[in-house]
């Protein structure tokens, strides 16, 4: 048999990686502006578009599906074309794939500034975004697995599983956790409540941890750096045992983000005896990668390439050993909510995803180009105040987290809280802010010298668009003896090796999901709890477009310290009419479960106008947008409907008196504030959030009322 | 200190059992998988990435 010629398709590879540098430094560079607000409230530039709520989201959607979304595609077409020995599949389906990933990115960097969100975290984009990403996550499984069925290569390398896994979960778990009822083309409802919908998205939320920064990643690691250091990997074996093991665990893992809340206790314990299961194939994956340096350890001295994959692996083996411990209770009774946990994900994501992007694109960016990397020193200078960039940036955050969760923990020797004012712990944490912010800037100055370099690498080089190489056609299966491991057969049939890792995945789903979506003696409900009323959840809705939801949380853990400070602790009860659930994952600022009635509406007013007014030195920007805006009330009866087919129990015909109940109480608030000489029309904006803040928590408290 | 740690989800004993069980189950599995694959099969799978330009003569 002869030896077929074709051609690598090296311009997509080249494209997805223009794309992973250009929006890696402005996701980057959003993170900064939005830390600066974290010590400077008025780097919002006074404008509702750039102000942290609606921009911290864009910076995780920015770094998590334009920087590292386009690195993966980078590393995945670079690599499967290689390792299958075959072009793409099809050279439309890629250029589709890659400009309608594009197109996605922008219309989140459109959408989110405006407010336009879910509110579900690394899942904001609203409802028409969401079935764009389904098809164009589609295209690219064909293109993949089109490119897999014409191989001339029998068996599928370890990376290539990972690519796998990659493409069935996140299709699962992007649909699972979109299951929206739109009210109009920017605005849907989760269909989803209260502790059922925290439980979906945090399933999905730490998932899209594990198969979009985790698993394509990896199997990046075991193509490239193999390459890399001109060495097959340590193990083979250990490769196959991490893949099933961490595919395998990672799923259950979920609730963990959810301790001490009103998730069902056996839901939590699984989820935190998962995770500490996973420090195995995590470290394994870690330790099998160090380990394919042996005897090129003298190498990693002089080749910068080598010294980000160090980095990168090392990072990975911190924040997966971190991950484990913070999963423990009384870790997370710490941690949670803090800076600790922005610590650990920029561990993970400044230093694994971000390093090992950056050791590819050195790698790669050369070889396409067929020259040399135009810098070493430059590149050398960004790895170094990549590091340190690194550094500043964590530390500063632990210690930040310690030390207010510590404060908020502490009592007087007589009892009483020492710290009362919220206020006062954030003061106490400012400089480190600052100095993270700093470390942010130096990572980002890193990456635009890389910027610079690449290009001047690029241009120095021509681009082999096409790059030819040959191999031999598979000969037909009868032709090949029968082999004896199932595994191995396994190997070189890509769809049953797909069905193998779904149903991996799934089986940690279903036990874990199932019982809470369908059995409801799990979410006792509460008599007193009534569905808002129609201004309060237009109220509502604007809490979730200026993303209050980012720095408040609404959710009151079981501690003495919390029952003190915010009242008592949360019921899942509180939350079955909250599509979505709004419990937050951060307290930048105080908890709101409990804000109904704690002050007036006088005080509401004068806090979004300038909180500065009302806390001196507090860091929330001011919402005096919403004190001009007029409320948009065309909404209402489509909102109300959309609700009640939710199961939201609004009396039929409720939708027509909706706007007039509306009204009512909106003039009643506006009548309470001017009796504090507070002159404002009773349409607008800030009546409705005032409205929804006094109603929070207020259903126990009537409730305590009635029975006393 | 580990005993803080299993009296805190007291009452939830039955679900780490139950974990633990499916992870061994599961840790076993792939196990004798592993002790099942032939040398060179994994010698050849693990010189894939290094051999994208090499004409393999035996493309079975």
């Amino acid at each position: 048999m002869q030896p077929e010629k074709f051609y690598y398709d090296n311009k997509i590879v080249r494209n997805f990686g223009i794309a992973t540098v250009i929006w890696g430094i402005i996701g980057m560079t959003v993170g900064l502006i939005a830390a600066i607000q974290l010590f400077h409230p008025g780097a919002n530039m006074n404008n509702q578009y750039t102000t942290f709520g609606r921009i911290r989201p864009l910076h995780t959607n920015a770094v998590i599906f334009a920087f590292v979304g386009n690195a993966i595609f980078m590393g995945v077409y670079y690599s499967l074309q290689r390792l299958l020995k075959a072009r793409m599949f099809s050279d439309a389906l890629s250029k589709i794939h890659f400009w309608g990933w594009q197109l996605i990115i922008v219309s989140a960097v459109i959408t989110l500034p405006l407010g336009l969100t879910t509110s579900h975290e690394y899942a904001e984009l609203e409802w028409p975004i969401d079935i764009a990403i389904t098809i164009i996550w589609v295209v690219f499984g064909i293109n993949m697995f089109g490119t897999i069925f014409k191989r001339r290569e029998r068996h599928l390398y370890v990376a290539i599983w990972f690519y796998i896994a990659t493409f069935v979960t996140i299709a699962v778990l992007h649909i699972v956790n979109s299951f929206e009822l739109p009210v109009s083309a920017f605005k849907s409802y989760m269909v989803y409540a209260g502790v059922q919908d925290a439980l979906v998205q945090w399933w999905y939320g730490h998932n899209a941890v594990a198969f979009f920064l985790t698993t394509p990643y990896l199997g990046m690691m075991y193509y490239f750096l193999p390459k890399m250091a001109n060495r097959p990997v340590y193990s083979y074996k250990l490769s196959i045992l991490h893949f099933w093991a961490l595919i395998f665990i990672y799923i259950w893992a979920g609730p963990h983000h959810l301790l001490y809340t009103t998730l069902p206790g056996w839901a939590q314990s699984l989820g935190v005896a998962f995770s500490i299961m996973l420090i195995a194939p995590s470290w394994g994956g870690m330790i099998n990668g160090l380990l394919t340096l042996r005897g090129a350890w003298d190498k990693v001295r002089d080749d910068v390439i080598l010294k980000f994959m160090v980095v990168a692996l090392t990072a990975y083996g911190m924040a997966t050993f971190e991950g484990p411990m913070l999963s423990l209770k009384q870790v997370n009774s710490i941690a949670h909510f803090s800076d600790w946990i922005i610590a650990h994900v920029h561990v993970g994501a400044l230093g694994w995803n971000g390093f090992l992007t950056f050791g590819i694109l050195y790698w790669l960016i050369p070889r396409i180009y067929k020259t040399e990397l135009f810098s070493k020193k430059l590149a050398s200078f960004h790895f170094w105040i990549g590091t340190l960039g690194i550094i500043f940036y964590a530390v500063p955050m632990y210690w930040a987290g310690f030390t207010q969760s510590l404060m908020l923990k502490e009592f007087t020797p007589e009892g009483m809280l020492k710290y009362p004012n919220f206020l006062e712990t954030t003061l106490q944490i400012l400089p480190m802010h600052i100095m993270r912010s700093v470390g942010g800037a130096m990572y980002l100055l890193g990456v635009i010298v890389m910027a610079y370099n690449l290009t001047k690498t690029a241009l120095q080089g021509n681009l082999l668009a096409d790059e030819p190489a040959q191999a031999m056609p598979l000969e037909p299966l009868h032709a090949v003896a029968r082999e004896a491991s199932w595994h191995r057969r396994l190997e070189r049939k890509p769809i049953q090796l797909m069905i193998a890792a779904l149903v991996v995945i799934l089986i940690g789903t279903f036990i874990e999901l199932m019982p809470t979506l369908t059995i409801s003696s799990n979410i006792p409900t509460i008599a007193s709890v009534k569905p808002y009323t129609s201004l309060e959840l237009q109220g509502r809705d604007l809490y979730i477009r200026e993303g209050c939801s980012n720095c408040h949380s609404q959710t009151v853990r079981p501690f003495r310290s919390e029952t003190e400070r915010y009242g008592e602790y949360s019921k899942a009860g509180e939350f079955v009419y909250d599509h979505p659930f709004l419990w937050g994952s951060k307290r930048t600022g105080p908890d709101l479960a409990r804000e109904g009635s704690k002050y007036g509406n006088a005080w509401h007013y004068n806090h979004l106008m300038d909180p500065r007014l009302m806390s001196p030195g507090s860091i929330m920007p001011g919402y005096d947008w919403l004190l001009t805006q007029p409320l948009d009330t065309t909404t209402t009866k489509a909102k109300i409907n959309a609700m009640r087919t939710l199961g939201v129990p609004y009396p039929v015909g409720y939708e027509n008196q909706a706007n007039a109940d509306l009204d009512k109480q909106a003039k009643a608030i506006a009548a309470d504030l001017a009796k504090d000489h507070i002159k404002v029309k009773s349409n607008k904006e800030v009546i409705a959030i005032i409205a929804y803040l006094q109603r929070l928590g207020m259903d126990i408290k009537a409730n305590k009322t009635a029975n006393k | 200190m580990f005993k803080q740690f299993t009296e805190n989800i007291s009452g939830h004993q039955a679900y780490l059992l139950f974990s633990l069980a499916i992870f061994l189950v599961f840790f076993i599995v792939v196990s004798i998988v592993l002790f099942r694959i032939r040398k060179p099969h994994v010698d050849h799978m693990s010189q894939l990435p290094l051999s994208d330009n090499q004409i393999d003569s035996t493309n079975s």
